[in-house]
């Protein structure tokens, strides 16, 4: 996450400089704790302890993907930053899954089923390697956790009966996927003092289930559906400028949490002191529209959201609202605590799949892709890296994307265009969606045959909820 | 297993010389027959002995295609040594040494020492570039030159050792500043305190992964 921090923004402006940012370096030495996972790279690149040396290499920053092909084609591809940490704070993971039933009617014959589904997550860390390490090797089991927990009711919904008991199949998905992320917050309380300070990580899921997609995200990394030139954005970025509100109503509504810093007001510009006893404008957490005030020494306070954009904060401090971990977090200067202000809650969106083709592919990217490329520049290169490959379309493709974002080095890293590129960690999924289609398909067919005998029990296709 | 040197390569060439395959043999001791495009760069390390001295090769293994050169070029940087591989059974290839050559001069310090190699020498019935030849163009441009065959292993070590003895002898004159990190040499973590080591393995960054030592 790069600029996240204003002593990480001091020490990355050069870019290059080694040894990672002041907060990074704190922690690690702060305490003697072991680290909860070793660091790694993502399980699926398959890297040694030399490889994952060479892959922190941050003066080439080598684009790393995966030797052996991941499911259904998905491309992978991965670069270290520039130089504010010395680790790549992103990690990766995929994960196939089934839930299974077994379901005797009432002739007493037993029909088994198995429901895929195929999870991929990227956790884009800060502060630390700890956060995005456990998401990554932990987040998955809680998911199926709670699939496994949903199964029955997902399952009652298919036949719709007993629908006045249960809800529908979206929902429960969408519930399984937002209770994880909590439990997951929630686990990394709980081993605050156990291991290693951990940092934080945001968090960006996406679950191919029941020929659906569900894109789960706390956080700023981001997902699009693209096809050729065109693209749908799949989540929204959770930064202090587009969770003001949010942030500074609870402020308003729990002034304690402010410490003695900070104000949930807003002004015009940012009182001075010398400015005391003038008349400013301003608003408070709840107002659509400007007031005026004559300044008070109270409101020189500085506002819990400053600065704009990829620069806004939370208390001068964090650039991103949502995602896992951050639980000794606190203010630079007066340690006030900044969790209160974040969550883990995710944003769920659902899409059908049913209308697929073979060109449309989901883009998962942290955000060192999105701080320079957006939604139609990453189709424009996704479709002309898989029109221009024969084999490997999207390994190809997602390392076109980092490729791209990371640029060259002569002074300083810069796009094709001169403009300067990103210095983040960055990491890309570009999954093509068909295959899920097909799955899906295929096992929709699979029960027909057992539908003909008994409609009741075995038609899982007749249900058309949309959440959307 | 501590090093110490760190040297790092780097091979190029057109697409389908067996650059992969000359890594693969030269790390893992095998050969994979069928050609496996590679997607902008693979990578290996492995230790050598070289005057006694163990010296770890980092191998940057990049893609032919030119559709990945703007992502390839950046591993010049910081290369101490490299692969300029061309395959004895396609002209072309020979053919296109000059570009290669000028494209790694212009992105490579000027100190980096350059292996020529004619690969695929098990196939002598199809040889379309004689040997003399790839002789005269090393020697024209100041290049190491070896044929080697990566499917019989044949000149595959002394291909990387070599070019490892060449950066070594030149550390010796004092050609290179090893403490300049971009000349792609460093200092081992017994002679350097400041090398880090992975954190929360507790290891040295030790050869336990391609490498087969």
């Amino acid at each position: 996450m790069f600029n996240r921090f204003r002593s990480a923004v001091i020490g990355a402006v050069s870019g290059l400089e080694t040894n990672g940012s002041a907060i990074e370096g704190t922690q690690y030495n702060k305490t003697t704790l072991a680290p909860k996972f070793p660091y790694g790279r993502p399980h699926f690149l398959g890297l040694g302890d030399d490889e994952v040396q060479m892959s922190a290499d941050h003066k080439l920053r080598p684009v790393i993907h995966p030797s052996k092909p991941l499911p259904y084609e998905t491309g992978y591809a991965e670069c270290v930053n520039a130089g504010k940490s010395r680790w790549n704070e992103d990690q990766a993971v995929y994960r196939q899954g089934v839930l299974s039933k077994t379901i005797q009617n009432e002739t007493g014959t037993v029909n088994k089923f198995s429901i895929p589904y195929t999870y991929y997550g990227i956790f884009d860390g800060h502060a630390g390697v700890g956060a995005a390490l456990c998401a990554a090797n932990q987040l998955h089991h809680i998911i199926h956790e709670k699939l496994v927990d949903a199964q029955d009711d997902i399952w009652i919904d298919f036949n719709k009966k007993n629908s006045a008991k249960t809800k529908p199949r979206d929902l429960l998905i969408i519930g399984a996927l937002e209770s994880a992320f909590t439990e997951m917050d929630q686990l990394l309380l709980e081993d605050r003092n156990k291991y290693q300070a951990a940092g934080g990580c945001t968090a960006l899921v996406a679950l191919f289930i029941l020929g659906k997609l569900y894109i789960a995200n706390a956080g700023d990394s981001r997902a699009i559906i693209c096809k050729d030139d065109k693209f749908i954005p799949m989540s929204m970025d959770f930064t202090p400028e587009n969770e003001k509100d949010r942030i500074r109503r609870l402020a308003q509504d729990q002034p304690i949490l402010l410490g003695k810093d900070f104000t949930s007001k807003e002004y015009l510009a940012q009182p001075k002191s010398s400015d005391l006893g003038k008349t400013v404008m301003f608003r408070d957490a709840y107002m659509k529209g400007w007031a005026y005030k004559t300044l008070q020494p109270d409101d020189l306070k500085i506002s819990v959201i400053t600065g704009q954009g990829k620069r806004s904060r939370v208390m001068g401090t964090i650039g991103v609202t949502r995602g896992f971990g951050d639980h000794d977090l606190t203010d630079i200067y007066r340690k006030t605590p900044i969790k209160p202000f974040l969550s883990s809650h995710p944003e769920v969106q659902v899409h059908k799949i049913e209308s697929t083709d073979d060109k449309e592919v989901l883009i998962m990217g942290t955000d060192g892709l999105w701080d320079v490329t957006d939604g139609y520049k990453a189709a424009e290169i996704v479709s002309k890296s898989v029109n221009a490959f024969e084999d490997k379309k999207y390994v190809g493709a997602a390392t076109c994307l980092v490729g791209y974002a990371r640029g060259s080095l002569t002074n300083s890293w810069h796009l094709k265009s001169g403009k300067p590129a990103s210095c983040d960690d960055i990491s890309v999924f570009v999954i093509p969606m068909l295959p899920y289609k097909l799955e899906y398909q295929e096992l929709v067919k699979k029960c027909v045959p057992n539908e003909n005998n008994d409609t009741s029990t075995n038609n899982i296709d007749g249900h058309t909820n949309n959440v959307h | 297993m501590s090093y110490a040197y760190l040297f790092k390569y780097i091979i190029i060439g057109d697409t389908g010389v067996g650059k992969s395959c000359l890594l693969l043999q030269f790390t893992d001791k095998r050969f994979q027959p069928v050609h496996d495009l590679t997607i902008g760069v693979e990578f290996g390390a492995r230790m050598i002995t070289i005057d006694s001295k163990q010296i770890k090769l980092q191998i940057w293994d990049t893609a032919g295609q030119e559709a990945f050169r703007s992502i390839t070029r950046s591993y010049y940087r910081g290369a101490a040594g490299a692969l300029l591989v061309y395959d004895i059974t396609r002209r072309e290839t020979f053919n296109h040494l000059t570009t290669w050559l000028e494209d790694a001069r212009q992105h490579s310090n000027s100190n980096m020492v350059i292996m020529l190699i004619g690969n695929k020498s098990d196939l002598e019935t199809r040889r379309e570039v004689k040997k003399e030849e790839g002789e005269a163009f090393a020697r024209e441009h100041g290049l190491v030159f070896m044929e080697t065959s990566a499917k019989t292993a044949a000149n595959v070590e002394e291909a990387f050792i070599n070019t490892a003895k060449e950066i070594y002898e030149k550390i010796q004159e004092g050609v290179f500043d090893i403490n300049n990190e971009a000349n792609g040499i460093k200092i081992g973590p017994q002679h350097s305190p400041t090398n880090p080591s992975l954190p929360g393995t507790g290891g040295s960054g030790g050869s336990q992964g391609s490498g087969c030592c």
